[in-house]
């Protein structure tokens, strides 16, 4: 969870960046940057591409920093934008192409082994990217399913199944499942 | 149990988002297994929350410094050079062909926006964007964008004047009063810092 500024003060740190001051940009910046590259870490497969939308975030939020109002959360604002412009790499690499051939598999590479334990950092990595999205975005960031099935241009069900799909596999790769 | 079955995996997560249905509620407080799935959801769901934060390898500030402050040159250029002066001609256009008003009327539309534009050119000799302004200034500032906006927004849309010559008189007079009010707040800053 993000360190959020209080209201009064992210207001006025947005007024001053809206009329040119860097100085707050910079601040803003300086707040956001670790929660806005761990939601992009956690959104993307590699440190580099969490490092690109990083930038493009913090570009964006310069460009529409008019259409923050003020009656909201700071943090929850950018970190949609951080979550559109990671999602985004998704649409444009074509995951969708070959993510169902690994859901066949398992989640797992073809004559890879599989440990019999993990630990969660390792586990949560080793998902398919679009269901380590949801479960992150879903159980992390506390969005509702109807809100990352719009994010990411799917249904609400895919949503609801993509998070059972990656608890089941964190269960199996934990090695803490019940029997049932 | 009205059913001989475990809960799946999507109802006692429902459950554990405070979702689930009547069925899987009560089938959970009767079943041992179903309960400690139910808990371990709830603990992997805190593991995950309590997952360290990553920091960027690199400080991306001066990168996206750069490109924002190049992105707002291009932004203010082509705001004071086309846009406005393209929106000036089409309401103009579509005040006077779909609705003449008087010369009189015209003529006040013409001399508000000469001023509008005369106090324009003011404003851009003072180099806003080339200014830091903080506190107080710089609130006052975005407000007056803020409304500059605003009556740019309705000088854009042309239906909006209701083809009345008096109602976009009235909003270049607006614009050019703002602009005004702008160059009194950065010539103030200018004056207060000795620049």
């Amino acid at each position: 969870m993000a360190d959020t500024l209080p209201l009064a003060e992210a207001k006025s740190l947005v007024a001053r960046a809206r009329s040119g001051d860097f100085t707050a940009l910079e601040r803003l910046y300086r707040t956001y940057e670790r929660p806005v590259y761990t939601l992009a870490r956690r959104l993307t497969k590699s440190a580099e591409d969490a490092e690109d939308v990083l930038q493009e975030t913090f570009l964006e939020v310069c460009r529409s920093l008019r259409q923050w109002r003020g009656d909201g959360s700071l943090w929850g604002w950018i970190r949609t934008i951080a979550a559109s412009k990671a999602l985004m790499r998704y649409r444009r690499e074509k995951l969708r192409e070959w993510e169902p051939l690994q859901e066949e598999l398992g989640g797992a590479g073809v004559g890879e082994d599989i440990p019999l334990r993990m630990d969660l950092e390792a586990a949560l990595a080793r998902l398919p990217e679009r269901s380590r999205a949801v479960v992150w975005l879903h159980d992390v960031e506390g969005y509702t399913h109807e809100e990352i099935a719009e994010l990411m241009g799917m249904t609400t069900s895919f949503s609801k199944s993509q998070l059972a799909r990656a608890h089941e596999r964190l269960r199996r790769w934990l090695g803490t499942g019940v029997e049932a | 149990m009205s059913e001989q079955r475990h809960g799946t995996l999507e109802e006692l997560l429902a459950l554990r988002d405070g979702e689930g249905g009547a069925w899987v509620r009560e089938h959970v407080a009767l079943c041992a297994a179903c309960a400690a799935e139910l808990e371990r959801l709830e603990q992997v769901r805190s593991q995950l929350k309590a997952l360290p934060a990553f920091a960027p390898p690199r400080d991306r500030w001066l990168v996206i410094a750069q490109e924002a402050r190049q992105e707002r040159r291009r932004r203010r250029v082509s705001w004071s050079s086309g846009a406005v002066a393209a929106a000036a001609m089409l309401v103009l256009g579509f005040v006077v062909l779909r609705h003449p008003g008087t010369a009189s009327q015209d003529a006040a539309v013409r001399q508000a926006m000469a001023e509008s534009a005369a106090m324009e050119q003011v404003f851009r000799s003072l180099q806003p964007d080339a200014r830091a302004l903080t506190g107080r200034t710089a609130g006052v500032v975005a407000d007056l964008e803020d409304r500059l906006a605003q009556v740019d927004a309705a000088l854009n849309d042309p239906s909006a004047q209701q083809g009345d010559p008096g109602r976009v008189a009235q909003l270049w007079k607006q614009r050019a009063g703002l602009l005004s009010a702008l160059v009194d707040v950065h010539e103030t800053r200018a004056t207060y810092a000795g620049l």
